[in-house]
């Protein structure tokens, strides 16, 4: 099978295939958010009740999840190599004499480490004992393959939004920023041991978020060609966790493991997300407006907007998390803690206040790792922004 | 698919020690629910947090719900999950099974609660939670893994590789030869990213290993030394363990010790390797890690100790070392040697091997006779003794530090050593102590409150954990004096 097609091969690319959204993107954007959804809703379960096996309903969401993108990526690249047009071949990716867009392979793999995890988990619980932490090795290939489906989902939207002309452009844009929105809530679930509220008034929280969350934004800027591209990636994730916020305590459930120190009676919630619109808007607003050539300069100060924007916002409203005001349905203040959470004062104190106080070198390497994950993201989604299969 | 990864993986063996064992895990409780009489089984999950299974025998036929519920001892019944219905087995209506989660290590007690027509009852036996094994990753297993990461990687290059050399063409355009280099530049850089991030998931991998080798179940260290005090020799034992002595406050990973029939340590010494000479002692405790015997008089030799330890928590284990006992000394050394405790015993049989017979003799022409069944590794048996008086009728048994007999059951290579009573394979002192406040209405068999039993029969439960030659030795009290009988045993691999 030839991996290369001549160029008299391919007709007017772009007309052709502007006049529809095609059905996979929708599916691998509704994979995407059932492993969103199943991932919270596991560590709710891990936090709730506790006992688990793999037919649980939200292990099943996640991998229903992976199944749905891996499968549609696995037809289209059948479809592209066996039975795809001129256009649909040249606007393909080869690997080992398929071909497919290049979001198809990188969900397609995403699949297989989904699936590979699910054994290795098994005996690494046969081995260690059950799920202590949420980060363990065979977490990390599932996070991985989770990773490859959100960004397969992200790189399929791009391909048709740099081609595309038509009437569904529009449509394919806001999926583009959906799924930048699902790989941002992706990020903040690995790290989510470190964002606690109660966390937010350390040094670590800001050099973590200012590392991570800089490169997504600005790769969704840069790469979407929506009017707030940041924003609209930010909110999602917002949305996104609010959302499993309000829906979870609906849900009675009591723990089936002990010991159990706190007594819960309903799904436990996620903590309420990162206010991560302020500092996004911060950044859709000067990317609007910056005349500057050099990304250099460019990522300084997107970095420094972000850092003290984000600052600002998580420092104040974390006091609020903790304080009695927030403890309703809605920012869900005091509801996060897991059953073998046990009770005291330290759940409405910040914490390693002694050990990792907000001191100018801390937050020095904040700003730092802000200008330095600005600039991998301004790299990233310029890339993007040329992505054409 | 779990059954079977759980298959294909192989367990690598290490000699590990609870309360009373070495290398035999399995919980034996015999006795009763309220009204009801049952027989529990609990094998710990090895690992932790870990998945236990648990059986429970009741025989009798009005026996309508039975529950099963996993109490950590400082959370308590108001810190435990809703107790597990246990469901009947198929085949076999008088047994029913559940699973149950041990989340945390320490001493843990499982709650029977048995309701019926006849009322209902309550049980509670002592379980310690602690990480024994270490599961190895066989070659089917291990070769899935390997192709399948190798899968991964490669696939992540090629495709890093494609992202590189074409993605961002215009459709239809084919690459020339600089994005071709591109591409090849991009896999080399990639590779070796990917392979650091392997190092890196290697060195994680590594120190998880690390840390759970650490946390797995070692007993305190102990080392004991015997000197001649007077004209007797007298074993020390020093419980030197940096676990023990550094405790924090607050954080403390050991409570002190409480007494099990009085006795703060029921020690066991078996001399070795013919395991003819065997004692059942109860040392002194001098200060809270220093403990003295009087030792009886055993041949000199190398001995194996065993001294069994429960805590204040509950939580019970086995402190082993090896000791050169001497000759008794011939002349009087200074100071005076501890009396010995009442209920200390020994005995010199025939080197291992020698005591095949079902018949043992004990003093005066009473006569110990094991009603032999076939002993098959794995298996959960009751292996039953008749003490015989000189006349030949069944000899009447008196209470033996509250018990109707003890039994201790040592492998030729000490790989297995266990000290199991009618009533089980606990601890009686951790059982008394996780009663407190669960609201228990059991009663294993216990017998410190009759006289004595006529019949002259003595059951202990136990499952041998590996096949091999065994030797046990059977304690019983008859006429107020404590009498031990010696067996052999060849026990069947598994089937």
């Amino acid at each position: 099978m030839s991996n290369a097609v001549s160029l008299d091969q391919v007709g007017p690319v772009p007309t052709e295939r502007s006049s529809a959204v095609p059905w996979y993107l929708y599916a691998l954007a509704v994979g995407s958010t059932s492993i969103i959804v199943g991932a919270i809703w596991d560590i709710s379960w891990h936090s709730t009740i506790g006992r688990d096996t793999f037919w649980t309903p939200a292990h099943l969401a996640m991998y229903l999840g992976g199944i749905l993108g891996g499968l549609s990526s696995g037809w289209l690249a059948l479809k592209t190599t066996f039975a795809g047009s001129a256009a649909e071949r040249g606007a393909s990716v080869p690997l080992w004499g398929f071909r497919a867009p290049l979001g198809a392979w990188v969900a397609i793999w995403g699949a297989i480490a989904m699936l590979t995890s699910a054994p290795f988990d098994d005996w690494w619980h046969n081995a260690y004992g059950l799920d202590v932490e949420v980060l363990s090795p065979p977490h990390t290939v599932l996070a991985a393959g989770i990773l490859g489906i959100i960004l397969g989902s992200l790189l399929l939207s791009l391909a048709w939004q740099n081609n595309g002309r038509g009437p569904g452009t529009g449509r394919v844009q806001v999926l583009f920023g959906y799924s930048a929105g699902v790989l941002i809530a992706l990020f903040a679930l690995l790290v989510m041991e470190y964002n606690a509220p109660n966390q937010q008034h350390a040094s670590l929280f800001y050099q973590i978020s200012c590392g991570l969350y800089p490169i997504l934004l600005l790769a969704a800027a840069r790469g979407s060609k929506l009017r707030w591209p940041a924003t609209t990636a930010a909110a999602v994730y917002m949305l996104l966790i609010a959302a499993m916020l309000w829906i979870l305590p609906l849900f009675p459930a009591e723990p089936l493991l002990g010991p159990i120190y706190n007594r819960v009676t309903h799904m436990v919630p996620p903590a309420f997300p990162l206010l991560l619109v302020i500092p996004a808007f911060g950044i859709d607003l000067l990317l609007r407006r910056a005349t500057c050539k050099s990304d250099w300069v460019l990522a300084a100060a997107v970095g420094a907007v972000f850092f003290a924007l984000f600052l600002a916002a998580q420092f104040f409203f974390s006091e609020f998390l903790l304080s009695p005001l927030s403890r309703n349905w809605f920012f869900g203040g005091d509801r996060i803690w897991s059953y073998d959470a046990r009770p005291g004062p330290w759940r409405y104190q910040f914490w390693n206040q002694a050990q990792d106080p907000l001191s100018l070198r801390g937050l020095g390497l904040a700003l730092l790792f802000s200008f330095l994950s600005a600039r991998l993201g301004l790299a990233w989604g310029g890339w993007m922004a040329r992505v054409k299969r | 698919m779990k059954r079977t990864l759980a298959r294909l993986a192989f367990l690598i063996a290490i000699p590990f020690a609870t309360w009373g064992h070495i290398g035999a895990s399995t919980v034996f409780y015999h006795g009763n629910a309220g009204p009801y009489a049952i027989d529990v089984i609990v094998r710990p999950p090895g690992v932790v947090p870990g998945r236990a299974e648990v059986t429970v025998r009741v025989e009798s036929p009005d026996v309508g719900r039975v529950t099963v519920q996993p109490v950590r001892w400082d959370a308590g019944t108001k810190g435990a999950p809703a107790p597990d219905l246990a469901q009947p087995v198929r085949g076999d209506a008088t047994l029913r099974s559940a699973e149950l989660w041990l989340m945390d290590f320490g001493s843990y007690s499982i709650h029977v609660a048995v309701e019926g027509t006849s009322g209902s009852g309550k049980a509670v036996v002592p379980v310690m939670s602690v990480a024994t094994r270490r599961l190895g990753i066989d070659r089917g297993l291990g070769v899935l893994f390997a192709g399948l990461g190798l899968l991964l990687f490669v696939g992540a290059l090629t495709i890093l590789g494609a992202a590189a050399r074409e993605a961002v063409l215009p459709p239809g355009e084919v690459p020339d030869a600089a994005r071709r280099a591109r591409g090849r530049r991009v896999i080399a850089g990639s590779a070796l990213v990917l392979a650091l991030v392997l190092a890196g998931g290697r060195a994680w991998w590594n120190s998880v290993d690390a840390r759970y080798r650490a946390n797995m179940f070692r007993p305190l260290h102990i080392t004991t030394g015997v000197r001649s005090v007077a004209s007797q020799r007298v074993l020390h034992l020093a419980i030197d363990d940096p676990r023990w002595l550094a405790q924090e406050p607050g954080r403390n990973r050991f409570s002190p010790l409480v007494p099990d029939h009085g006795k703060l340590m029921h020690m066991f010494l078996v001399r070795e390797p013919a395991l003819d000479a065997f004692a059942h002692l109860h040392p002194l405790r001098l200060d809270p890690n220093t403990f003295d015997v009087r030792l009886p008089p055993l041949p000199a030799g190398r001995y194996v100790v065993y001294a069994d330890v429960t805590h204040e928590s509950g939580y019970a284990q086995t402190l082993t070392d090896r000791v050169d006992v001497p000759e008794a000394p011939s002349t009087a050394a200074p100071g005076a040697a501890p009396e010995p405790d009442p209920d200390d015993s020994f005995h010199v049989a025939a080197a291992l091997g020698g005591a095949a017979s079902p018949a043992a003799p004990l003093a005066d022409g009473i006569v110990m006779v094991w009603q032999q069944q076939e002993v098959v590794a794995g298996q959960p048996a009751s292996l039953t003794f008749q003490v015989r008086g000189s006349d030949g009728r069944p000899a009447a048994l008196e209470p033996y530090m509250g018990m109707l007999g003890h039994m201790a059951v040592r492998r030729d290579d000490g790989s297995v050593f266990a000290h199991i009573h009618p009533a089980g394979s606990f601890s009686m002192a951790a059982r008394q102590v996780l009663e407190r406040g669960a609201d228990a209405t059991t009663k294993p068999v216990d017998h410190s409150e009759h006289a004595a039993v006529a019949g002259g029969t003595v059951s202990f439960p136990f499952e041998f954990p590996q096949d091999g030659r065994y030797r046990l030795w059977v304690q019983v009290k008859v006429g107020d004096r404590i009498l031990t009988a010696a067996f052999d045993a060849d026990v069947a691999p598994k089937r």
